[in-house]
């Protein structure tokens, strides 16, 4: 898999093997759904005190769920674009338009988040520390939420570039 | 990016904020890129990416960051903004 940037100037992976196209393809996954314990992370208590955990529960929390499912959404739709080369060329692109890019980041990290969480694992496990066992679905989840990082990074260098070039 | 559920809070007089500052905390987590988490920093906030760094890197040696004080309403906002952004934040009352 290659990342650059488009003729248009948008982030470009292309070269994906179908193997991580398939890693691409569960970006769609809704965590909520998939993973009902570990997308528990993804609406934090703000602290302590009752009332304040009452208020979010009942006016914050709605919100962002709704939020992130609408991130979500802009990535599907991205997905379902993705191309696929014809004949001896397998191989998949995906162009994600630069106003896509924060959703992208949201929904990646949801799903890392809520893989990790749904896994407990381990802050060596996640560092690289340790090999994961690919030979079982935990260790593959650890292979999928390291993809995804990479993806994250690709994304966070284009945002930041734009960034610096606006200072 | 879309920024709903605004939180109906009791008015805080200003003198009252100014005694009793809230903090906005930040968690340590595993999961968060710490280029995530300083690119988050600079575009809530406005901080410089030194300033950003400087925090992102106090909540991975020492666990947390106080990355804002002052009034409930405030940083009740902030700690759902970072939320939004799914970085574990909370709020707390100062003990100063």
């Amino acid at each position: 898999m290659i990342f650059e940037l488009s003729k248009n100037g948008d982030p470009l992976f292309s070269r994906i093997h179908p193997l991580l196209a398939g890693l691409v393809h569960a970006g769609m996954e809704d965590p909520w759904e998939h993973y009902p314990e570990g997308s528990t992370r993804l609406l934090p208590p703000p602290g302590k005190e009752e009332e304040l955990l009452e208020d979010w529960r009942d006016h914050v929390q709605p919100g962002l769920r709704r939020h992130f499912d609408s991130e979500r959404a802009i990535v599907v739709a991205d997905i379902a674009g993705m191309k696929q080369g014809k004949g001896r060329s397998p191989l998949w692109s995906l162009e994600i338009p630069n106003k896509h890019r924060e959703a992208w980041l949201t929904t990646l990290n949801a799903l890392r988040l809520a893989l990790a969480c749904e896994h407990c694992f381990t802050e060596e496990e996640l560092s690289h520390k340790s090999s994961p066992d690919l030979s079982t679905g935990r260790g593959l989840a650890l292979m999928q939420v390291n993809f995804y990082a990479f993806m994250q990074e690709c994304l966070i260098q284009t945002l930041e570039q734009d960034r610096n070039i606006g200072e | 990016m879309a920024r709903s559920g605004i939180l109906e809070s009791p008015e805080v007089s200003l003198s009252e904020a100014l005694d009793h500052p809230w903090l906005v905390v930040v968690h340590n987590d595993p999961v968060n890129l710490m280029s995530y988490v300083s690119m988050v920093f600079r575009r809530l906030f406005g901080w410089s990416r030194e300033r950003a760094e400087q925090h992102m890197m106090e909540v991975h040696t020492k666990g947390r960051s106080v990355v804002w004080s002052g009034g409930k309403e405030q940083a009740e906002l902030y700690v759902q903004q970072l939320h939004e952004f799914l970085l574990l934040a909370t709020l707390e009352k100062s003990s100063g």
